[in-house]
Order: C-alpha cells, then sequence, then structure tokens
C-alpha cells in the first residue's frame, strides 16, 4: 500500500505540489510568526535576562522590569541579610529624554548599575568595553538605535535630562520591548539623569550562594520585608512577558494569524488530497473492485496526507532557516524554539491526516459498480 | 430451444451457480426491473461467455456474479458460498481470494509501472514487495510484455494494456476471471490475441472465465454462450454454430 501510495501521489506532480505549497506555507507562517512573536517577547525580559542576577527584588506586586517602582535603597542591607545571598547591588531603571544634534529629543530608558561590580550592565560591547562606563559622564549605546539617536560616535557628547553624557562604548542587538532605546550608565550618574533621590531605587539584583535555592530566598526575602518583592530570574522574566501579553493581546493577534494560515494551509492540503481522488476515482474504484477494503484505502490517503506533511515540513523549516538566516535583525528578530518547529511539524502533520478524511468520505461512498459501468 | 445446461449440474462441479436471481435499479419511486429469474451454473474450468444487446443487463449479472452488486431476490453460489447474505466487508474477501477482474478501459493506474500494476492484487493481500514484483515480471513475460515491465501505461498501446490487465487479473490465483468487453477496445487481432491469451492462461489452471462481450468475432474462444435479453438469460447455440453464424453474417 506504502508503495502504491506514493508512486500515484509523485505521478500527479502538479498537485503534489500544490498541497506541499499547502504544507510548506503553513509550516513557515507558524515557525516565522511564532519565532517573530518570541523575538519580540523576549525582548521585554531582556534586562532580566542578560542582568546575571539570580533574584530579582523590587517593589511589592513589581510587575515589569521596565516599569519598576522605586524602593528605599537602604533596604539593600536587609536583603543582603537574608541568607543564601551572596551578593545584592542596586540597579536603576527609568525614563529620560536625549537631546540630539538636530535640536529634537527621544526618549531613551537610563539604567543604572554598580560601579564596583557592573552587575546588569552592558553586554555584547561592540566598540569600546564595558568599564568605560566608570569614566567621567559616560553613557553606553546601541549602534541599531543609530538612527533614532542620530547617529552618534565614541566621544560624541549629548544630554540627558540637561546633564552632560558622553558616549563612551557601544553594544549590539541590545534593544528592549519599548521603542526607547537603553542607555546604560553607573549607578549615582543615573540617579542625577533621573533626577532620582540618591537615596532610592528601582531592583536590587541578587547573586545567590552556590546551591542556595532561589525560591526560598525569595520567599525569605518576601518574609522579612513584606514591602518588597522577590522573584528568580527566570519567573521575573516571565512576569514581564506576561505583562505585555495580557495588556496588549500581542498573543492573541500572533495566535489568530499564525491559527489563519495554519486553516489556509489545512484548505490547501485537504482540497488538494480531495482533488487527487476525484482525479483517480476510478483508480479508487478499480481497487475496490478487486476487493480492497477500507482500511487499503485509507491507508493510501493516509501515506500520501502523511507524505505531503512530511515533505512539506523539511521544505517548510528550511525556508524558515534561510528567512531567520536573512531577515532575522535586533530590530525583529526571529527567534524559533526547537519545540516550536517540532510542534508545527507535528500539527501540520496532524493536520494533513485530519484533511485526509474528506476525500477518504468520498471514497468511503464509492461504488465499485462504476468501473464496470465506464 | 436448448435445455439450460446448468439445470443439470452437479453443483459440487459448479464454479457459479445462480437461481432465480432478479435485479431492479431504483431511482425515486420509480424502478426498473433489469435481471428477472436468471437461473444459470458454470462449472469450475469453463469458459463462458454473457451476450446479448446493450442494456440488456450483462453488465450488471457479472457485476451480481463478482459479488459487486447483490441481487435483489435469488441466490448467488460462487464455488459454493452463498454471497447475496454477505455483508460488503465479507464480499470484498471474496472479490480479493477468488475472483479477478478485466475491464472494458483496463483501468491500471496511472502512476504505477506495469509491474506495478500486476502485483496491485498481491499488495492487497499483504504479500511482501519483493515477491509481489517477482510474480509480476513472471506474468508479465507470459503475456509477452517481458520488456514492458517498468513501462507506464500511458507508454502502452491499447493491446498492451489489456494483457497487462489481464495479468494483474491472474496475479491474485484467482478461480473465476470475469472479463467485461475486454476486446471492446481492442482492434480485431488484438483481441483476438488477447482472448487466446486469456483462455490460454485461465485453461492452465483450471480457471473458470466469465466474460461479458457482444463482439461475435470472440465467440470461438467460448465453451458456453448465454444470451442475456429482456432480464432473462438462456443458453444459446453452440459456441462453433455461433461462429459460424458471425462469420457468415
Amino acid at each position: 500500500m506504502w508503495s502504491i501510495a506514493l508512486r500515484t501521489l509523485i505521478a500527479d506532480r502538479g498537485k503534489l505540489l500544490t498541497a506541499l505549497v499547502g504544507v510548506i506555507f503553513s509550516v513557515v507562517l507558524v515557525n516565522v510568526q511564532g519565532g517573530l512573536f518570541f523575538g519580540l517577547i523576549r525582548k521585554a525580559s531582556l534586562l532580566v535576562e542578560h542582568g546575571e542576577a539570580d533574584v530579582w527584588v523590587g517593589h511589592r506586586n513589581m510587575h515589569n522590569v521596565d516599569f519598576p517602582r522605586d524602593v528605599p535603597r537602604r533596604w539593600i542591607h536587609r536583603v543582603r541579610a537574608v541568607p543564601g545571598v551572596r551578593r545584592a547591588e542596586a540597579y536603576l531603571v527609568g525614563f529620560a529624554d536625549m537631546t540630539l544634534p538636530s535640536g529634537g529629543f527621544e526618549g531613551v530608558v537610563v539604567v543604572g548599575v554598580d560601579r564596583a561590580s557592573l552587575l546588569g550592565g552592558a553586554w555584547n560591547v561592540a566598540q569600546g568595553r564595558p568599564e568605560d562606563v566608570l569614566e567621567n559622564d559616560a553613557i553606553v549605546l546601541d549602534e541599531c538605535e543609530n538612527e533614532k539617536l542620530e547617529y552618534p560616535r565614541i566621544g560624541d557628547v549629548r544630554e540627558l535630562n540637561h546633564r552632560r553624557a558622553r558616549v563612551v562604548a557601544k553594544t549590539n542587538g541590545v534593544m528592549g520591548f519599548l521603542v526607547a532605546p537603553y542607555v546604560f550608565t553607573t549607578y549615582e550618574r543615573a540617579g542625577q539623569y533621573l533626577r532620582m533621590p540618591p537615596d532610592r531605587s528601582s531592583y536590587f539584583l541578587v547573586q545567590l550562594e552556590p546551591g542556595a535555592d532561589a525560591e526560598a530566598v525569595c520567599a525569605d526575602i518576601r518574609r522579612q520585608i513584606p514591602e518588597l518583592d522577590a522573584f528568580p530570574k527566570r519567573e521575573y522574566g516571565w512576569i514581564s512577558v506576561s505583562f505585555w501579553m495580557t495588556r496588549t493581546g500581542l498573543g492573541i493577534s500572533f495566535g489568530a494569524a499564525t491559527l489563519l494560515g495554519l486553516l489556509v494551509g489545512m484548505i490547501m492540503v485537504a482540497q488538494t488530497l480531495y482533488a487527487l481522488v476525484l482525479d483517480r476515482l476510478g483508480e479508487f474504484g478499480t481497487l475496490k473492485a478487486m476487493g480492497a477494503r477500507e482500511r487499503h484505502v485509507y491507508t493510501i490517503l493516509l501515506v500520501q496526507a502523511s507524505i505531503m506533511a512530511l515533505a512539506g515540513s523539511i521544505a517548510g523549516l528550511a525556508l524558515v532557516s534561510g528567512i531567520q538566516r536573512f531577515y532575522s535583525t535586533p530590530q525583529a528578530p526571529i527567534v524559533v524554539p526547537w519545540w516550536l518547529s517540532a510542534g508545527s511539524c507535528l500539527l501540520v502533520l496532524v493536520i494533513c491526516l485530519v484533511s485526509s478524511l474528506l476525500p477518504y468520505q468520498r471514497v468511503r461512498k464509492l461504488d465499485p459498480m462504476m468501473v464496470l459501468q465506464s | 430451444m436448448i435445455v439450460p445446461r446448468s439445470l443439470k449440474i452437479d453443483s459440487a462441479h459448479a464454479a457459479v451457480r445462480i437461481e432465480g436471481v432478479a435485479k431492479a435499479y431504483r431511482r425515486g419511486a420509480s424502478s426498473t426491473a433489469v435481471l428477472d429469474q436468471v437461473s444459470l451454473s458454470i462449472d469450475r474450468g469453463e469458459c463462458a461467455f454473457l451476450v446479448g444487446p446493450s442494456g440488456s443487463g450483462k453488465t450488471t449479472l457479472l457485476s451480481i456474479l463478482g459479488c459487486i452488486l447483490t441481487a435483489d431476490r435469488g441466490t448467488v453460489r460462487i464455488f459454493g458460498q452463498e454471497t447475496t447474505a454477505m455483508n460488503p466487508a465479507r464480499r470484498a474477501a471474496l472479490r480479493l481470494a477468488e475472483i479477478g477482474f478485466v475491464f472494458q478501459r483496463f483501468h491500471l493506474i496511472r502512476g504505477l509501472s506495469a509491474s506495478a500494476n500486476v502485483a496491485v492484487p498481491l499488495a492487497l493481500r499483504g504479500v511482501a514487495p519483493k515477491v509481489a514484483r517477482r510474480r509480476a515480471v513472471e506474468l508479465l513475460e507470459e503475456v509477452g510484455l517481458g520488456d514492458k515491465i517498468d513501462a507506464h501505461p500511458n507508454n502502452l498501446s491499447a493491446g498492451q494494456c489489456q494483457r497487462v490487465a489481464l495479468a494483474r487479473a491472474l496475479a491474485g490465483e484467482p478461480r473465476l476471471i470475469l472479463a467485461d468487453e475486454p476486446t471492446a477496445s481492442l482492434d480485431a487481432a488484438n483481441g483476438a490475441d488477447v482472448m487466446a491469451l486469456l483462455q490460454k492462461l485461465a485453461k492452465k489452471d483450471g480457471r473458470t472465465v466469465i466474460v461479458v462481450t457482444h463482439d461475435a468475432r470472440i465467440f470461438s474462444f467460448a465453451d458456453r454462450i448465454f444470451r442475456v435479453d429482456s432480464g432473462r438469460a438462456t443458453e444459446d447455440a453452440s459456441p462453433y454454430d455461433q461462429c459460424s453464424l458471425a462469420k457468415a453474417g
């Protein structure tokens, strides 16, 4: 049956190609849409992911890394006193305006890090060095924000909330979910740019003792300082992502587009399988006249549907890989996790198998008598 | 009028025995009777022809004998098995095990080579592909298509297609071969060749052959001829006489 299914499918190359286009379309759409979604949503937790902290501590009910509420800095000593905490450093995140050479302004997110440890500081530094941020008035920008910030060069001077700032280094691809570029500097200088009193802080970034349980440490911090919340890195990253997912309907819109793609693919596969069967009703009639049973007929259709799913998935994933290679940018990263690729292939296989039910119904009702009447 | 020999034959030797078979086609409230009180019996190893004008019910009778259609009334026994009470799955199993078909328009599967087409009944029986191919090649050689094993139906002539169809009908080693107008799509020479081949291969293994035809040129291949007309089947003059009549005509 496998051989009959495969050979008859290959014999009708035109229809096979149409079905493959449908499957490829579905696989590419799911993976690229999903990849764009994950790439975009990952930006929402960028600071958390790259912050090198095991635990994030901030105001009670904190829900987004980019929108903190400040807390008294002196509480850092109480956090440091919690068993399992190896290091805790203050961290500032806030909004400021950068003055541009043209006379315009651009809103930026200022990130202030501890001078001694540079914990939560800039990464992917492409020009200059991370420690250059310790120089006077030093700030670190991202290359990908050049256009917005009117092409600043190393050594150029700008103003942040009317205070002098000098570009000393540049990162590559450090772009957050917000349209405002990240500007990394030291904690003290960030406080000046943000006009924040020196006794306030946005977060405390905590690194744990080896073997310490992050959940237990977070629970201890919450118990000892009820005004604070504490989350392990992964959990706070997810909280930041959820903020955008639930408040913007982003997940729904991406999901709807993906679902639509799947639906179109499914219709194309079903229609093609149906057309293939309609074209070959006489052959199915012949098989039934010769004594083929329901399972024979369905095996042929299942094998054909599976071949379409498999071949289309392989071609689709190859195309996704090409698209990812050539079109993924820091502005619109396409991040395709392995489970998304595997899941989409599985989904497409299920869709193809379900699609084969439609032509199967047609063949099931086929009267083998037709062979003798033609 | 010749007395139908079938009624005299011991059913133990009968490949096919039908009695009092009636069939009508219904469309909405109206009903058209096609067969009415048809009785006949065909021995094992015989080659019987069902002849008659278009619309006389020959193909309907062949379909009933082939377990594709069921009779409204009467009994149908194929190698002793009563088929009218069988469910569709059992009838399909009987077709696969005991009956080989040769169709007027060959009905070969386009995407398959000649050998793959011949191997289809074996594939349906679950025979291993290598064994099925070996058997298919043997049969194609027997029907004179040893050099067309990998040819596709598109690249074969009508006569060659019917030979492939004949090999396919024999592949499952059925005891009964039903042929529906096997020469209708062929010229006289090819038609005679195919019939000679069918007779030779069927006789060799003692298979029973039933042919529906109105092609008088091939009547000489029949052991017995049944004339189907107005819903009835009667055994006609001896094949020799029919052949003479056809030649004279």
